[in-house]
Order: structure tokens, then C-alpha cells, then sequence
């Protein structure tokens, strides 16, 4: 007889996210913290056609630093990204080549061309056209009363500032992006009916992608787009064809979906917590980084991402082969009390976080600095101009395992 | 304490400019991180370790 009870562990279950518990953010943290604990290095096995055949789970924070890390040990570029079988940036199984599925000199010289569109300094330039955004989305939210916010503000920020940053013409962005929210919840039949609506979407997106840049080349401006068809070094083309078309579909989806999870949740987070919802209140006129970085850490807007082991090795235990895939799951990692101080709680002032929602190697969310931006922004326009928020409704989640879409959050605003 | 930067490594990731804006800077023309002071007073240790800490490609490294 045992005396601690063993949770059954369905970390990658659609249904664990989407019946989620939210006063644990939606997560199963009681899993996350069996897994910590006692299986750090846990065989995740998987029957059905969609995903991955099986996976070492990692799920203290200093491991998924390492594999993050170790590029050398553990290679971006031999196939997989997370545990779906197709994803539309991995070309060893019928996608496209991007950042992501690419390690070495290769991922370098392209990070460091792409990266400067993206480093605080130059992000710094486009707070005025974001505070525009955020006055406008916010001007539509108070005027509605009562209101989704997944809708009405979160989805709405990060798209058109993803279309700042990338270059992506105001008339195009409604399609552009809708064609991403069918891919990145393709097992929620809510928002994407069939399978075959994520196949046409992404062939829509491929299409358009090279449209865009076909534009960008006859029309270069100072934008992401116009860097992915560059040169690069000795006159070459920076990129094929097909990784420009697979840069793209990456960086959409990195950015709207994520985005707007970490808002939800951190919205409905501060809507529960009375505590940080006065703090948030307190320091409305200019919100200091840590609170968007806590909000970031307990929406984990991916759960986990995976490399390929490219040797034999042993990990807590485990015997790992070459050819292994290795998921970071990054969701167990962002509530870990080895790293951090009462890591249930959402502490908006909290210093240390080494939170690993955006990773923490040469595949770092390229986005990063964007996503604190626009976050920033949104919240000092909404608190600035409303003197109360709260819930109209109980939060719902996507059903996914992957990505942590957050489906309804029912909010009614006071204005001031 | 004396900063270096693996020049070949920096991927621009920006993360040290976070951590220690008077320290660490990205300009618009710059390919790589510019290290604005390159030996710092003691008072901004903490800062530049936690930029260290959280470079991505562990380009900085901190001597002395």
C-alpha cells in the first residue's frame, strides 16, 4: 500500500486543458509536480495517428534550460516539434523549413538577420502605433460593456502589431491570421471543423506568403518581410522559397496564439486574485516588466516543444537513444520550487523568474520583446481608462493539448 | 570585473539589454551586442551576471 496518492498522469490530453481547473490557471499542477518529483525523466507513450509515437518528458526547470540549451545533444533540426505528427515548419515530414527546424551556422546566420527587427531597441520605435492599437481596441471594449475578452482584446493587439512587425498589409491581416487560428487549434472542432480545413489553411497561408513577398521585393520597407527576402552574406538569397514560406507560418503562429493566451490568462488571473488586481491598479501608469513576465510563466501559452536526441545517453535514470524525441514541457518547468519562490501564486512584483515560456536557447521566442510590449501597453490602456473589471462568465479553454488558447473570458468594464 | 562577448555566437536576442540596459545595447546598425562598458563598477554585478545568465547562446562571459 502506498501512502501518497499517485495522480493519473494525461498531461497530453486535449481534455486535461480543456476542462482545466482555473484556479490552477487551467493546469494540471498536482501532475506537473508528481512528474517533478518522482518520473523527471517520464516515458510518455501515445496511441493515435496524429501525434508522435512516444516521448522522454522533461519537467524541472534546470533540464528544460539544458535542452534548450544543448543543441549539440539535443537537435531542433531532425524532424518534430511538438507531439503532432505533421506541423506545417517541419520538413522531414511534408513541411516547410523554418528557424525552428533548423540548428547550427544555418539557424545562426538567419536568427541574426531576422533578430534585428526584433531587439528591444528597434520594438522601442513602434510603441506609438501600439498605443494607438490599444486606444482603439480598448475605445470598442467600452463601448461594448460586456464583452469576450479573447476576442475583443487580445485577438485583436497582437495581430495588427504582428503586422507592424512583419509587414503584412492592413487589408490582409483579418485572413492572414485567421488562416493561423485554424492551424493552431486544429483538434478544436469550435474553431477548426475538420482536418481539412487546417490542410486548406495552410495552403492558403503558403500561397499568400510568397504574394507577400513577392511584394516586399518589388516594395522593401523597413519590415520583418523585407529582411526574409534579403541577401545575405556574398549576395546569396538569405532563404529559399521555402523557408521564407515556412519563416512565415512560424512566426504568425508564434505570435498571434501566444499573445493573446498570455493576456486571457493574465486577465483572468487578476480578475480572481484581488491582491494583484490592486497592485495592477497601483501601478497602471506604467506597468514594471516583472508583472508581464508573471503572466507569461502562468499562461505557458505552449506546453511543451520537443527536440531529437542525436546520441545514446542517460537522463535521471532513463536510458535515451539517438533518434529519442525529448519534450520540454514547459508548463511543469514555470512551476517548479526548485527555482521558484511559492510558485502557485501569481506574484506580479516577483524578480526571479526563469520562466521558460518563450525557451531559454538559440531558439528563443524571436518575439519576446514584441509580445512584453504590446502586453504592457494593452493593460495600461485598459486599467488607465476603466475603473473596474470583472468576470461576466466562467473562463473556457481550447481543447488542446499544445497550444493553451483560452476559448471564452466574459469580462464586463466600467469605464472611468 | 571585465565583460567579454563571443561576437560569433550573439544572435541578437536582446535578452542582456533587458537585464542590464546600461550595460549591454543593440543600435539599429549593429550586427551583433555593443558592450557600452566593458569594465563596470562592482554596483553593477548583479545585473550583468543575470544578463550573462540569461543569454540564450552564452555568449557573455564575466572575468574577475
Amino acid at each position: 500500500m502506498t501512502t501518497t496518492a499517485v495522480p493519473e498522469l494525461r498531461i497530453f490530453d486535449y481534455d486535461t486543458y480543456a476542462e482545466g481547473d482555473p484556479t490552477t490557471f487551467g493546469l494540471p499542477l498536482e501532475q506537473y509536480r508528481h512528474l517533478r518529483d518522482e518520473e523527471p525523466c517520464y516515458l510518455q507513450e501515445f496511441d493515435d495517428p496524429m501525434l508522435i509515437d512516444r516521448a522522454w518528458v522533461v519537467s524541472r526547470n534546470e533540464d528544460i534550460w539544458e535542452v534548450d540549451r544543448n543543441t549539440e545533444l539535443y537537435a531542433a533540426d531532425r524532424g518534430y516539434v511538438n507531439i503532432w505528427q505533421v506541423v506545417p515548419i517541419d520538413p522531414k515530414n511534408g513541411g516547410m523549413p523554418a528557424m525552428l527546424t533548423t540548428d547550427g551556422e544555418r539557424h545562426r546566420s538567419q536568427r541574426q538577420v531576422l533578430a534585428k527587427g526584433f531587439t528591444p531597441g528597434y520594438v522601442r520605435k513602434l510603441e506609438g502605433k501600439f498605443r494607438q492599437y490599444a486606444k482603439d481596441v480598448v475605445d470598442d471594449a467600452l463601448e461594448k460593456g460586456t464583452f469576450n475578452f479573447v476576442h475583443t482584446i487580445a485577438h485583436n493587439m497582437p495581430m495588427e502589431a504582428l503586422g507592424d512587425v512583419l509587414g503584412v498589409p492592413q487589408e490582409d491581416r483579418v485572413k492572414f491570421f485567421g488562416w493561423v487560428d485554424k492551424f493552431a487549434a486544429p483538434f478544436d472542432t469550435r474553431i477548426t471543423a475538420s482536418f481539412d480545413e487546417v490542410m486548406e489553411a495552410i495552403g492558403n497561408l503558403m500561397v499568400y506568403s510568397e504574394e507577400l513577398a513577392e511584394l516586399k521585393r518589388a516594395n522593401p520597407a523597413d519590415d520583418v518581410m523585407t529582411r526574409l527576402v534579403a541577401s545575405g552574406e556574398g549576395g546569396d538569397p538569405l532563404m529559399s522559397p521555402e523557408e521564407i514560406v515556412g519563416n512565415v507560418a512560424l512566426l504568425a503562429s508564434g505570435a498571434a496564439e501566444s499573445t493573446r493566451t498570455a493576456m486571457s490568462h493574465g486577465m483572468h488571473e487578476l480578475m480572481r486574485n484581488e491582491k494583484a488586481m490592486a497592485w495592477m491598479r497601483a501601478h497602471q501608469n506604467n506597468l514594471p516588466p516583472t508583472v508581464i513576465q508573471e503572466m507569461v510563466r502562468i499562461a505557458s501559452p505552449f506546453t511543451h516543444l520537443v527536440r531529437t536526441a542525436t546520441r545514446d545517453h542517460e537522463l535521471h535514470g532513463k536510458q535515451v537513444k539517438e533518434g529519442d524525441i525529448v519534450a520540454m514541457l514547459f508548463a511543469a518547468g514555470n512551476f517548479d520550487e526548485r527555482v521558484f519562490d511559492r510558485p502557485e501564486e501569481f506574484q506580479p512584483d516577483r524578480i526571479e523568474n526563469p520562466h521558460v515560456s518563450f525557451g531559454r536557447g538559440p531558439h528563443k521566442c524571436l518575439g519576446q520583446h514584441v509580445a512584453a510590449l504590446e502586453m504592457k501597453i494593452l493593460f495600461e490602456e485598459l486599467f488607465q481608462r476603466t475603473s473596474n473589471i470583472e468576470p461576466a462568465g466562467p473562463i473556457s479553454y481550447v481543447r488542446d493539448a499544445y497550444s493553451r488558447g483560452v476559448y471564452e473570458l466574459p469580462v464586463t468594464v466600467t469605464p472611468r | 570585473m571585465k565583460i567579454t562577448v563571443d561576437t560569433n555566437l550573439c544572435e541578437v536576442h536582446g535578452d542582456c539589454v533587458v537585464a542590464a540596459p546600461d550595460i549591454f545595447d543593440i543600435g539599429e546598425d549593429d550586427e551583433v551586442v555593443q558592450v557600452l562598458d566593458a569594465e563596470p563598477g562592482e554596483e553593477h554585478r548583479a545585473t550583468v551576471a543575470q544578463a550573462a545568465k540569461m543569454c540564450p547562446v552564452a555568449a557573455i562571459t564575466i572575468e574577475g
